[in-house]
Parts: C-alpha cells; structure tokens; sequence
C-alpha cells in the first residue's frame, strides 16, 4: 500500500468508522430487550476489516478492547463463508466468560469477504448452575452455563432455527435472549451496511491502505508515549480476597519493563491455576494492558488494533491468568480483569509514572434471578484521587464503563424496588486530594428468588497513594446483616439486599 | 405591505429580517444591549420603521438560556425528589466523565446537595407504594421555603406514568410560596428514566424565572408599540408562541444559533446545495452547524454548557471567538484571542464606545478589511485608535502591526475550525465534500481563512449575510406540539379510539392556528424493549395498521421482527404552519463579473474578504460563491 494519507484524511476515515461501530451500539441498544443491554449498555461492537484487524471500537467497555479480536480470530479459524453469521462465548475459543455473547457477521461483498462486524452483549442468562450465570462458587466451566464454540448461527445470513431453539432451550429466560440475539444480529447487520458503504464511497484499495495507515498511527502514537517514559521498570502484587470457593487471597505479580517504545509484561509470581472461576484467559489480560496503556495517551488516539503492538505479555505455564478447559471464568473477566488493572497502574507508579491512587477495584456483580426472569448489573463506586484531582465519585474504575439501570425501568422488568440509591459519603480515602465515594444501593425483592454477589475490596482497601488514605472497602449486606464478598442466597419476599461501594483512595498527606 | 419579522440577539448586534407578502426582504442591525435584551429589539422595530398593524409577526431567537447555563447564572432551585433517591443529580447513569482520563470530573450539577429535599413517598411501577400525606407535603413545603428558593423542582420516581404526587406536593408548595414557581417533571418531560426526566426538569427550573422575566418583558414591550407578542425559536428548530415558550425555557436552549442553521438550510435549498458546514460569526460568539440533504442535524438530547437536557435540538457547537474577542499576551508570552470578548458594550476599539483592548475585529481594521466608514447599527469606525491598541500589543510581542494582526485572525480561525471539525469530522463528514455557509457579520470576513483550513474548496456567502439567523426565524412556519400517554396494545385498538386520539391532538397542537397541517405519530416499540420508534399514522386506520406499519419500520431500522405484543406508549402530533415565501432573486446580478482575490466587498450587513487564490461569483438568489481553483 503506497496511499499516502493526510492526518485530515485519516481522521475522517477513522471517526467514519467508529461511527458506524457506534450505529450498531445504537441499534443493539434501542433494539434489544434486557435492561443490561438496552439500559447499562453491557455490551461493545467493533469493525475489522478482511483481515481480521479491529479498526474501531464503539468504546463504552474496556474490558472487551482487547479480547474482541480473538473473537474475530476464532472465526476466521473457522473459514467462514461470506455473509455467515457466528454465535460464540467459548473462553477458550475467543470468548472471554459465558454470559458474553459475541457474533460475528463475515460481511459480504459480490461473493467475497470484506471485512467482520462484531457485537458483544452480556446477557442476563446463559443457564449453569446459578440464575443470572454469574455464580459464586463454580468449580468447572460447564457450570457456569452453555459453552458454545463459534457455531454458524445464520450460515449465508439465514438463521439456523434448530440451532437458536438448542441454544434458548437451555437458557432461564428464552424470550429475552431471543429478542436481545435478533438486535445483536440487527447490529451487525446495521454494520455491515454501514461498511459497505464506507467501502463503496471510498474504493476498497484505499479503504485498504487507510487501515494500515490507522493501526500505524495509533501505534506510533503508544510507542511515541513510551518513548517519552523513557527505559524504566517496576514490580507489584496484589491480591484478590478469594476465588468463590474459599477465602484463601489469590496472588497476583508482575514485572513491568519499558525499553524502546514496548511495554513488557512478565506475570511471574502469579497464582496457579485456582478451584473456583476467577480464572481469566489472556485476552482479558491483555485488555487490561491495553486500557492503562491507552489511559496514558492523550484522548484523540483512534481506538484500535494498533495500540496492541507494542504490549508484550508473559504468563508462567500454570497461571490464573491464563485459564485453560475445564477452568471456571465467571468472576475473572470482572473482577480479575480488575485486580490486574490494579496491579499495572501500582508497577507503573512503582516505575515512577504518575497514575492515580487505586479505585474501588470491583464491578460490585449483582445478579438476581426468580422463576422465569433473571437480572444482572454492576455497580459503580470511588475512583482514586491523583495528583490532578480529587477521585469522581460513584463511577465505574477499571474495565467497566457500564451505566445504571434506571429505578424506574428495573421496577417496570422485575419484581424488585430499589429502596435506596445514593451517594455512600465520606468513604473516599482522605488525602491532599480525596478519593471519591462510593454508592449504596438496596434492592427489596418483591418474591422467592435467588441473589448471587460477586465483589471484592471487602477485606483489603482501595490503597491511598504518596501519603493518602485508604478508601473505605465495600460492605454487603441482607437485613442489615454483613454478608461475604461472595455468596449465594435464597430470598424471600420483602427481604432487603444492601451494597455499599468501596471508596477511591486519597492522594497526598491532608 | 405586511411582514412577518425574524429577531435575533447576539452578543453584539440584534439582527433584524423583515419578510414582506411578496417574499421581500428587509434587513437592519442594531447594537444589542446585553444588560435587557429587550431594549435591542425594540430598538430593531423601531428601526424597521412599520407600523404595528404591518406586522402580523415577530419570530424571535435568543440567547438568554444559552448565556444562563455558560455562566451558570441561573436561578436558585430547590429540588424536590423521593427519599432513598434524593442523590440522582450526582449519581447520573453512573459512567465516568472520560473513558481513559481518569481524573475527570463531570460538571457539577445545577442544585446542590444541600438543597435538595427528600420527599417520604413511594410510587411503583405498579401501585402507590407509600402515600404522599398532606403532613409530608406541608412540612416539605416548609423545608423549602427555608432554603429560600426562587423556583421549586419536583421530580419523583414514576412520575411519568402517576404524577398525583408531584402535583399534590406541588400544590403544598404553591399554597406555602405563592410567589414561587414550581416545576414537574412530569410536565417538563413525561417519559421514563428518572436520572434524565429530573435533569432536564431541573435546566427548566434554573433557567425559567429569567426566561419568563424576559418573554414578558419583549412582549410588554412590542405591545406598547402596537406589535404582536414574538414567537420564540426552539434548540429543535420548532417555533412556539410566547406564553409557551416562557414555561418551556429548557427548550430554549439553543434558541439563537438554531435560528442561524435553519436559515442557512433555507439559502442553501434555494441555491439547490445539499450538504453544508454552516458558520455563524458574531460579535461574541461563532456557531458551527451541520446541513445534510438540506435539512439541518437534529440529536434528541444532549448536554448545553455542560448541563444535560433530554429535548432535541438541532446540532450546534459553540466557541468564545468572534469580532470582539479581545487578543492577548498570556504568562508565557504567547498570543491568544479569547475567551474574553469586548461584546457590544464597551465593543472593539474601533466602535469608540469605550473599548481599549484590542480584538478581532481591530485586527480586521489594521489589515484593511473593514472599509467602510460605518458599520450597521451606526457605529463609526474609529481607525486610529484600533491601529494604535494592536501596535501596543505587536510592541510586547516584538512584532510588526500588520504581522501580530494576521496572527490574531489566524488564532481566531483556528478556534473556528475546531468547532468546524467537531460538527463533521467527528461525525464522519468530510469537511471537504461540503460547501462553507459563512454568515452573521463576520462570517463572510473568515470564510475564506477558514476553508482552507479545513481544506474546503466552496463557500457560500448567503445572501442578507449578516442578519440570516433572523431571515431563517422569519420564514420558520410556526411549530407547535402536543403529546399523550397512551400506554395500550396496539392491535387493541379499533379505528374510532385511533381516529379520537389523532383528532384530539391536532386540535390541542393547532390551538388558535388557522389553516396548520396537522401530522401525528405513535410512539411504539415491542413490549420490552425500553425505546420507541415514532410511527405516522392518520385518523381513518386502527391500531392494527399502526403495528404493521411498526413491524415494517423495525424491520427496515434494526433489521429484524419480533414476535411479541407491540404497544403505543405515547403519541404526539405537531401543527404546522405555512413557510413564509421567500424572493431571493435580484435581477441582472448574474452580469456582475466575477471578483479574483485578493479582494475586499463591502457587502449591505457584513464584509467579504476573497483571499488569494479565491474567485468569487454573484449568485442569482443573490449573494456570492467563492470557489478556489
């Protein structure tokens, strides 16, 4: 590709792009059924071009930035046909825990493929053991829900009805899914057309050599950031409180190398391999890297492949951060994901990089499920202080960026009332600049149902930094009664569920 | 001759069209007078010279919301939400400011927390979970009227689908502050998701006690004189009566410069254009604005000053440049323009009204582009002061006069052509597939600065440049909206509910208007889903017809059906009036030789700056296109 392309050109082209990864967000959005999706936006779609190179991402997820091109891989392995549309959630098979749905459409031009559009959407049930299949607890894989392989749901873009009638068979709420996978199919439709189009108005040659100019510049501006950083290293561990089936911590360590315009990762040190499902395959890892690289560079960089280049991970053979059949995964997409982003801004700062004190390091999973319905959300809490400010307050940290679920749309879904929603003041960690508070939120369950939590930072705190305080760690609790971090109970009517968010940490001595 | 008058007030000038019956225009520019904007309409009637019995309309723009929330100089309001969830303003939708600057905060809400009351009450989805008594209702009225409020905010939880708790404690609180205003969210915006419904019926709050100030002050004010009460622009491009408008002042928000970009659309279909950057520079001010296929881009909803507001509104991005942003010598020693602006009061240098700091439109003078002796509105143009305030600074920066003028047009530009990119680049247009609109006084002078910027090869000089914004409020039909719950399964309904429901809200929508078109549109989605798609339909069909239409709809938007009830969760129906004819055609202007840059012409409101390598031709509607070779 010789095109040459002014930086007008190519910001055109790459905001051209990401415009259409957002359209199909809207679509999905707008289109689908399950407050997780339409509501908390849980969900990410993204356009690779006929390579298999992810060229946008409609970003609201970090934690999907990284693994979505695995998605994508694990399709392309398979030699799909023009216009075939994928059904995946293999952890192990470019998926990255089983209630993330991901299609993938191979888009199709006068018989040949040009280019994949993909949407990943958590849906409120994949069936397992648990309603809401986020359980606590889970042991192995097949658990925790219907693990699928990319299958070709609509092979030429014709739905495959068995297939889709195996697949809601063995889910809680059937009629949901069914609704949510036909806007998930609308999306990448909306896509694919949307590329087309792209394609038609710019010529493919050009379009062609406008990706490779796109991945290039994004690279060259993470390489440029950590030139500018300069060669240095720097180690840190973390801990997560326990892996659902004992409260034993998990370790986590790494060794973070800057030389050259690269970013080395040795994970080293790192637990094996554990028994309950904080396990995380490397894709997760991996966006983990690449969203504390990409929070270091300036807001204009194009979201892309690019910024993958220069991030070199290692894992050692036996590791929980690369986990392998019959591994379970529920909680290690959100919660370890977490844990690592933690562990990489403290090597960062350990390499003496200014990065914030520590968030509230959780996604805080909530899941509820009754007969015929289940329901799922996170929640946000304290970010922490740095030296350019106090920490937000009761916002998503890390890899999750999800919104609420409006009071008044869950009430309308579910037969639930949330008797309490506010700010969880003071919990911020003290310091020149203070952390932000977390929230609390009180679910009143209305019938017989099953609640399962999934946190974390209930033992250990969010950590101040250069002097400032810890956060506040989060509580969870049923009838004003404290609960674990992570459990499993039967509810009865009229029964309360409290979570109270951990705080951010402070930054500088008061 | 009759006349149907566009007003509008910028930071500086108030621009004045007149539309007479044969489609005519009339064109006058006075100075505004930002302390009462008022006084500056007045003063543009008064400068039109008709008699009030000509008028038989004033469409007014403004910009007193826009300024409001900039300055966050709005009212005192205190807001009212159910206990447990009294926290919604802070807690928003719970996402971070920026993805990946994780130090952001996002803009602090409008009502702090000290001054929001939680009310002990409960409405659920489905039933009155906790009654609102008359002795809760009296003791939040006294709480409020401790905290001394100039307007009261009631927002609680499912109001949407039962407000009797929003207007009980409104009525509590009327009968304990009979002086005091009070909103309900319900009224402000009866729709579903409390974080948005309570944000936008909180903006309403902030701003209405000013708004309604002003619209009865104007109104007072033109009947003195024996003309109509004005019409006032919406942000969304509609156009409501004044006794409206003076309760809808979150619909005002981008009252102003949604007038400009209505206008352009109207130039650039009379010049058979399509797709358009529109750029309005002011005194104060520059709007940036978006025309595809002719018609301006209107979003449903978004933030106004960093205040968020669930209301559509046609897309305008805004920046502090324009002909009297002052130029400046920061800390480190470099040129900056901006934000400052010298307004209309003391103005530029030049307008000798007091002005000591250079500006703009200083700079203009320096590099001779501003010819003329006198500018509209009356004001000379002093030029040996202006020369004299850029030399002061052109002597810090140890520059030529002439050179450190350049540099400050140049610095304006550039903060121009980012508003320029916002509006396409970001949303994927290609500046350079567009033509340049460049309007307001100053737009015809950067027009040519800013193309090449953004690499743009045409610009359209409209014609009435510099009062357009006000020609697009006089040819704007009058707008007017009236909406319902429905809350019913679709194919329930026979073709005699379907017709009562059309006719009852044309005749709520037309109210006194004679002669509207009436459209209506259901808005239904598949039971479960949380949007709606709006669906036409007429009074002779039934809610069966309106489904398949729907399912046709979802179909050609999403790609896909579904086999589920489908509901009409509300309708809508908008009475429109007839567009005022407008005759742009000025006859033998086609003779005109073209004019190669560079090459100043001073046109009736504004000036034409046609830079090297420019060539700009008179159009046959009048006004100019500027095309380089």
């Amino acid at each position: 590709m010789t095109a040459r392309f002014d930086a007008l050109t190519l910001s055109v082209m790459s905001n051209a792009v990401a415009m259409i990864a957002e359209e199909m967000g809207t679509v999905l959005e707008r289109g689908s059924l399950s407050p997780n999706i339409r509501e908390r936006r849980d969900a990410s779609s993204a356009i690779f071009d006929s390579r298999g190179r992810m060229i946008a991402q409609a970003a609201h997820i970090p934690v999907h930035l990284g693994a979505m091109p695995e998605s994508v891989r694990a399709v392309m392995a398979r030699k799909p046909a023009p216009g075939d549309v994928f059904l995946l959630n293999s952890p192990f098979d470019g998926g990255s825990h089983l209630p993330d749905l991901t299609m993938v459409e191979a888009v199709s031009e006068r018989g040949k493929i040009v280019g994949y559009t993909s949407v990943r959407a958590h849906h409120a049930d994949v069936g397992g053991m648990s309603p809401g299949s986020m359980p606590q607890g889970a042991t192995e894989l097949v658990q925790e829900g219907l693990h699928l392989p990319p299958i070709r749901l609509a092979p030429k873009g014709v739905l495959d009805e068995s297939l889709l009638e195996l697949i809601l068979a063995n889910v809680r709420t059937p009629g949901e899914r069914r609704g949510d996978l036909e806007a998930q199919r609308g999306a990448c439709a909306a896509g694919a057309a949307g590329w087309r189009a792209l394609l038609a108005r710019e010529g493919a040659p050009r379009m062609a050599g406008a990706c490779d100019a796109l991945l290039d510049y994004t690279e060259r501006r993470a390489r440029a950031r950590l030139r500018e950083i300069g060669r240095v290293s720097g180690r840190a561990e973390d801990m997560l409180e326990g892996d659902g089936v004992s409260d034993t911590p998990v370790r986590f360590a790494v060794h973070l190398r800057i030389d050259n315009g690269s970013m080395h990762l040795d994970f080293t040190g790192t637990s094996p391999r554990v028994r309950g499902n904080v396990n995380t395959v490397k894709a997760v890892v991996r966006a983990a890297a690449i969203f504390v690289l990409r929070s270091l560079l300036d807001d204009d960089v194009p979201t892309n492949e690019g910024i993958s280049r220069p991030v070199h991970i290692v894992t050692p053979d036996d590791c929980v951060l690369d986990a392998r059949w019959p591994s379970a995964v529920a909680a290690g997409n959100v919660e370890t994901s977490q844990r690592v982003t933690d562990l990489l801004f403290a090597a960062f700062a350990d390499a003496g990089v200014p990065v914030p004190a520590q968030g509230q390091g959780t996604m805080n999973n909530v899941t509820f499920g009754g007969p015929g319905w289940t329901f799922y959300e996170t929640l946000g809490g304290g970010q922490g202080a740095s030296a350019r400010g106090p920490g937000p307050s009761a916002v998503h940290v890390g890899m999750s960026n999800t919104r609420n679920t409006p009071i008044e749309s869950l009430e309308r879904s579910y037969p639930m009332e949330i008797t309490e929603y506010r700010i969880r003041r003071g919990s911020g960690g003290a310091g020149a600049m203070a952390g932000g508070d977390g929230l609390v939120r009180r679910y009143r369950v209305l019938e017989r149902c099953t609640v399962t939590l999934v946190t974390e930072r209930r033992t250990r705190a969010p950590r101040g930094a250069m002097g400032g305080s810890d956060g506040a760690m989060g509580i969870n609790r049923l009838n004003g009664t404290p609960l674990p971090a992570k459990c499993r109970l039967e509810l009865n009517a009229g029964d309360e569920i409290t979570l109270q968010t951990p705080g951010g940490g402070g930054w500088g001595r008061a | 001759m009759t006349f149907s008058v566009g007003v509008d007030v910028g930071g500086t000038f108030t621009d004045l069209a007149a539309v007479g019956k044969d489609g005519r225009v009339v064109a006058r520019k006075v100075l505004s007078t930002p302390a009462d904007q008022s006084e500056g309409v007045a003063n543009a009637m008064a400068a039109l010279g008709a008699p009030g019995r000509d008028v038989t309309r004033i469409a007014h723009g403004t910009t007193v919301v826009t300024n409001l929330l900039l300055e966050r100089k709005g009212a005192r309001v205190v807001l009212c939400a159910t206990a447990g969830a009294a926290d919604l303003l802070e807690l928003r939708r719970q996402e971070r400011a920026s993805l990946y600057d994780l130090s952001m905060h996002h803009p602090a809400p409008l009502v702090p927390d000290e001054r929001v009351v939680a009310v002990d009450e409960r409405i659920a989805a489905v039933a009155v979970r906790k009654v609102l008594t008359n002795a809760e209702a009296t003791r939040v009225a006294t709480e409020v009227a401790a905290l001394n409020p100039d307007i009261v905010v009631v927002s609680l939880l499912h109001a949407y689908a039962d407000n009797t708790h929003e207007n009980r404690l409104a009525a509590a609180i009327r009968k304990r502050l009979p002086n005091v205003d009070v909103v309900c969210s319900a009224d402000v915006l009866p729709e579903i998701r409390e974080y948005e419904r309570t944000a936008t019926a909180v903006a309403e709050g902030y701003a209405r006690p000013r708004v309604r100030r002003y619209i009865e002050h104007l109104s007072a004010r033109l009947r003195a004189n024996g003309f109509p009460a004005p019409n006032v622009m919406t942000s969304g491009g509609g156009m409501l009566p004044a006794v409206d408008a003076a309760s809808r002042a979150a619909s005002l928000a981008l009252s102003g410069p949604a007038g400009g970009v209505v206008g352009a659309a109207a130039v650039l279909r009379a010049a058979k254009l399509g797709d358009a950057l529109t750029i309005d520079i002011g005194g104060t001010s520059a709007d940036a604005g978006l025309i595809l296929g002719g018609e301006p881009l209107v979003e449903p909803g978004g933030s106004v000053a960093g205040v968020p507001i669930a209301l559509p509104r046609v897309l305008v991005e805004t920046v502090s440049a324009g002909g009297g942003s002052i130029a400046w010598v920061d800390a480190g020693g470099a040129l900056r323009v901006g934000p400052q602006s010298a307004g209309a009061v003391p103005g530029p240098v030049a307008f000798g009204r007091g002005g000591t700091e250079p500006t703009v439109t200083d700079a203009h003078i320096v590099l001779g582009r501003l010819d003329a002796a006198e500018l509209s509105g009356g004001v000379k143009l002093d030029r040996v002061n202006a020369r004299a305030a850029v030399a002061s600074l052109a002597k810090q920066m140890r520059a030529t006069t002439e050179r450190t003028a350049e540099a400050i047009v140049a610095i304006a530009d550039a903060a121009v052509a980012r508003a320029l990119r916002r509006v396409s680049v970001e949303r994927g247009v290609d500046p350079r597939a567009c033509v340049l609109v460049a309007f307001g006084g100053g737009g015809p002078l950067h027009g040519c600065g800013l193309a090449d910027m953004l690499g743009m090869k045409r610009i359209l000089v409209p014609p009435h440049a510099g009062v357009l914004s006000a020609l697009g409020l006089a040819i704007a039909p009058e707008r007017r909206e009236a909406a319902t719950s429905v809350m019913r399964e679709a194919r329930s309904m026979s073709k005699p509910e379907v017709s009562a429901l059309h006719t009852g809200l044309g005749k709520r929508a037309s109210g006194a208007m004679k002669g509207a078109r009436i459209s209506a549109h259901a808005r239904v989605r598949y039971a479960g889903q949380g949007y709606e798609l709006d669906v036409p339909f007429s009074a002779r069909e039934d809610g069966a017809a309106v489904a398949r239409r729907f399912v046709t709809l979802h179909e050609k938007r999403y790609g896909f059906a579904l086999d589920r009830p489908i509901e009409i969760v509300a309708a809508r129906a908008a009475a429109v009036g007839k567009p005022h004819k407008l005759a742009l055609a000025v006859k033998g202007i086609t003779a005109q030789k073209p004019v190669r840059g560079p090459s100043v012409i001073t046109l009736p409101d504004a000036t034409m700056v046609v830079a090297r390598g420019w060539t700009a031709r008179a159009l046959p509607i009048g006004g100019w296109m500027l095309e380089r070779k």
